[in-house]
């Protein structure tokens, strides 16, 4: 019998592959839903028997914070109390200091909420979602007890409490009931990334690669770097192993990054000596590449296993350098060398990073853990204008409301303050805010139509705890199962929200149509009021002026490269790298023109910001005389200046000081430890020259016949 | 023996009263225990994470959750007085 179902449900699989699709999603969105509603009316029902005032506070918490993935849930439970923690605190400290003065008592707020909104900005994660929280919660604990200052402190304990049940239940209820873990998404995700680095680089042993598809394959590697990120700040709430693995975890991508740079400076140089007409230097490091192509090929069952690569990487490191000597002492002159000695030390790099890359991997996909590693840090690119603008926005918003209130003296005046708090804060950081808030209008209407329903015709005949599940629940289920539309955002948020906070759910119940009526007014009001100040200030975010700055930003890592301390420069660079670059080519049209030079900006910052660090390095540990080393600080100072201003004057200025620092380290040759002082400085000057890259436009032909020796 | 230890270590030093002052506001010892079970989760998690031992368990977020609850029971049990 059950075979007989298995093959039918088979065979229908195979049939309508669409309604089978369609099942499995269904499946994951209903999944949702039952636990949403389960850990709601699990924390209205413990909020009740704890006597707590406003029930309802702990199921809007439920409402914000369950999301599909059980690791989300827990980063935003954390930074969600600890953002509450903060709120309550200023609440109460502001009530203590303004408690008779209402204009200063709510600029003071004003201001709070919108810093909170701006320092939400500044962040990808759910620590902007603490932000948000802290803002709202001062408004949450302070403003019910405007009216009775006295009160302001159970207020506060009261607001807290119900807060933190709200947390534990989601937490617990989205870790324990049928938990779909982040932490499998991550590690497929971390394998697929992998195996696709290690093909890339297998294929790419040709040596020449076209310049889009280069673009293409940085595109993914920076998405893969961010992606990872953002998972592993998730994944570290939900799953203890992940935890004990996360500093290795971030070690693994900076390393992937460090990798992919080398690897790229390595195609470039390649395609610049192939371009040049020096094809003969160009198939010399072809084949020095070759060996690290064919350690990349076991088996091909062995292909992604790290353990194997590490192993066959180690062998080849050694192998790479006789075959080096071999392929140079074929090369006719000494200026073939010395490109030759630049793309060797690039590949000679890459196979030992490549190796460090590999073995990590190997490390984290084994069950025991020996040892320590070093501590890094992805770093992330900031605008501070973006957040200084949300922060004017969100003060203006606050700021009108409040004269409105105070003027009017509307009795209602509060809701309509907490919702904008609310929302101007979850969408300061938005890409299109005002579409979001309409969204979330209509779905807050709409709950506050399905919450009049439910209040006065279902709730009044009901009896206990049961029968109020009986008769709020289908039109709750509505919420968690909009939030899980992708095509909705805002839409379900907006629904479940309205619903849960106008129903306020209390023991025992409240029944007031006219307190009901004038809650839901000012409350739309409210949200209505943030919609049009994002139409009067409107959101940064993704915007041309802000990809503008973003990109003159990235440029500016190269003075970051050429200037900051070394400790620990490379990994920042890095990773402010990708993540600028990310936050630019998610609101680019693919193929556009915008795009094309941004990506071609972040491939020549990649490439010139790389070699700028690994030459101050060399230089360190370099003995080069006063006179010598002086000329590479001038060029490495020169290069700054380029890429802080592109221009004409800026790059002759720029080749000539590289020239002259080359010059000048030639004629030093004596001493071996100036060897990678000038290959680093050739691969920079050969940079500059590359007339396909961003700097291309800035190359003078006037200068050409005078240093094309 | 070890169970006569621990009720005499409980009874002697009764470290926690119902009642603690923080900052003159009172708050539940139970609220302290919590947080120190919380600490208490938190490094067991590291030790075992760092050796995979969850992968030994069937429910692994079942069995953090049960152990927390009996640490936190037993903590209150027997540190409130």
């Amino acid at each position: 019998m059950i075979a007989f179902f298995k093959n039918e449900s088979i065979a229908w699989q195979r049939r309508w592959p669409w309604l089978a699709e369609f099942m499995a999603g269904e499946r994951d969105a209903w999944v949702f839903v039952v636990k949403s509603s389960l850990a709601m009316y699990a924390a209205a029902w413990l909020a009740m028997w704890l006597e707590l005032e406003q029930p309802a506070t702990a199921m809007i918490t439920v409402a914000l914070v369950m999301h599909p993935h059980s690791g989300m849930v827990l980063a935003k439970s954390f930074y969600r109390a600890i953002g509450t923690l903060c709120g309550s605190l200023f609440g109460l400290a502001l009530m203590s200091v303004f408690p008779q003065q209402r204009e200063l008592f709510l600029f003071c707020m004003s201001l709070w909420v919108a810093l909170c909104a701006g320092g939400a900005t500044l962040y990808r994660n759910f620590m902007s979602y603490g932000f948000v929280l802290a803002g709202y919660t001062a408004a949450i604990v302070a403003l019910p007890a405007i009216g009775n200052p006295l009160n302001v402190f159970d207020s506060a304990v009261m607001r807290v409490s119900e807060v933190m049940l709200g947390i534990v239940v989601a937490g617990v209820v989205s870790d324990v009931v049928l938990p779909s873990r982040l932490r499998n998404v991550l590690r497929r995700r971390l394998r697929e990334h992998f195996a696709h680095f290690v093909d890339f680089a297998r294929d790419s042993t040709g040596g020449s690669m076209a310049r889009s598809e280069m673009e293409q394959a940085h595109l993914r590697f920076v998405r893969a770097a961010v992606e990872l990120e953002d998972l592993r700040a998730s994944v570290i709430f939900e799953d203890p192993e992940a935890r004990a693995r996360s500093s290795r975890m971030r070690l693994l991508n900076q390393r992937h990054m460090a990798a992919s740079t080398s690897f790229q400076s390595a195609h470039h140089l390649i395609n610049r000596l192939q371009r040049s007409g020096r094809q003969n230097v160009a198939d010399a490091l072809i084949a020095l590449y070759a060996p690290i192509g064919a350690a990349l090929s076991p088996e091909t069952k062995w292909r992604h296993q790290p353990e194997v690569l590490t192993t066959r990487l180690e062998a080849c490191e050694i192998e790479l350098p006789p075959l080096a000597e071999r392929l140079r002492a074929s090369l006719p002159d000494a200026a073939s060398w010395l490109e030759f000695d630049t793309g060797a030390a690039l590949l000679r790099r890459f196979a030992s990073e490549l190796r460090d890359f590999t073995s990590l991997e190997a490390s984290l996909r084994g069950q025991h853990m020996r040892g320590t590693v070093e501590r890094v840090h992805f770093r992330r690119g900031n605008d501070y204008a973006g957040a200084a603008i949300a922060v004017l926005r969100t003060f203006l918003t606050m700021s009108a409301l409040s004269a409105m209130w105070l003027l009017s003296g509307w009795s209602f005046g509060s809701g309509a303050m907490l919702l904008a708090t609310i929302f101007s804060g979850l969408y300061a950081a938005a890409a299109h805010p005002v579409i979001a808030t309409v969204k979330t209008w209509c779905g807050y209407a709409l709950g506050i139509l399905a919450a009049f329903v439910v209040t006065f015709f279902m709730l009044p005949g009901s009896n206990g705890f049961v029968m109020l599940i009986v008769a709020s629940a289908p039109l709750l289920l509505i919420g968690p199962y909009l939030m899980t539309r992708a095509t909705l955002p805002g839409l379900g948020v907006g629904y479940t929200l309205g619903f849960v906070y106008i129903l306020a759910l209390k023991n025992p119940m409240v029944y007031d149509p006219e307190h009901f009526l004038n809650d839901a007014i000012s409350q739309l009001v409210g949200l209505g009021l943030t919609g049009v100040a994002f139409i009067f200030v409107p959101a940064v975010t993704g915007s041309g002026w802000q990809r503008r700055r973003q990109l003159r930003q990235l440029r500016h890592q190269v003075v970051l490269a050429a200037t900051g301390p070394l400790e620990g420069l490379l990994y920042r660079f890095e990773s402010i790298n990708r993540d600028l670059f990310q936050q630019v080519v998610s609101f680019t049209q693919p193929g556009s023109d915008e795009s094309r030079s941004l990506l071609a900006w972040a491939l020549s910052v990649h490439e010139c910001g790389r070699a700028l660090i690994e030459l101050r390095q060399d230089l360190r540990h370099s003995e080069l005389p006063a006179p010598v080393h002086s000329e590479v600080q001038a060029a490495v100072a020169a290069m700054a200046q380029l890429y802080e201003a592109p221009s004409v004057a800026r790059w002759q200025r720029a080749e000539q000081a590289v020239e002259q620092a080359i010059n000048a380290t030639m004629c030093n040759d004596s001493h071996v430890s100036c060897r990678p002082v000038l290959v680093q400085l050739h691969l920079l000057r050969s940079a500059l020259r590359d007339d396909e890259s961003a700097l291309a436009a800035y190359i003078t032909p006037a200068m050409e016949p005078s240093h094309a020796v | 023996m070890l169970s006569d230890a621990l009720l005499l270590a409980a009874t002697s030093t009764a470290a926690i009263p119902h009642e603690v002052a923080l900052f003159d506001a009172l708050v539940p010892g139970l609220l302290l225990v919590f947080l120190l079970c919380m600490m208490l989760l938190w490094a067991v998690d590291a030790v075992v994470g760092r050796f995979g031992l969850y992968r030994f368990v069937w429910h692994p977020s079942l069995f953090r959750l049960a152990l927390f609850v009996c640490m936190f029971g037993a903590a209150g049990l027997l540190l409130l007085r």
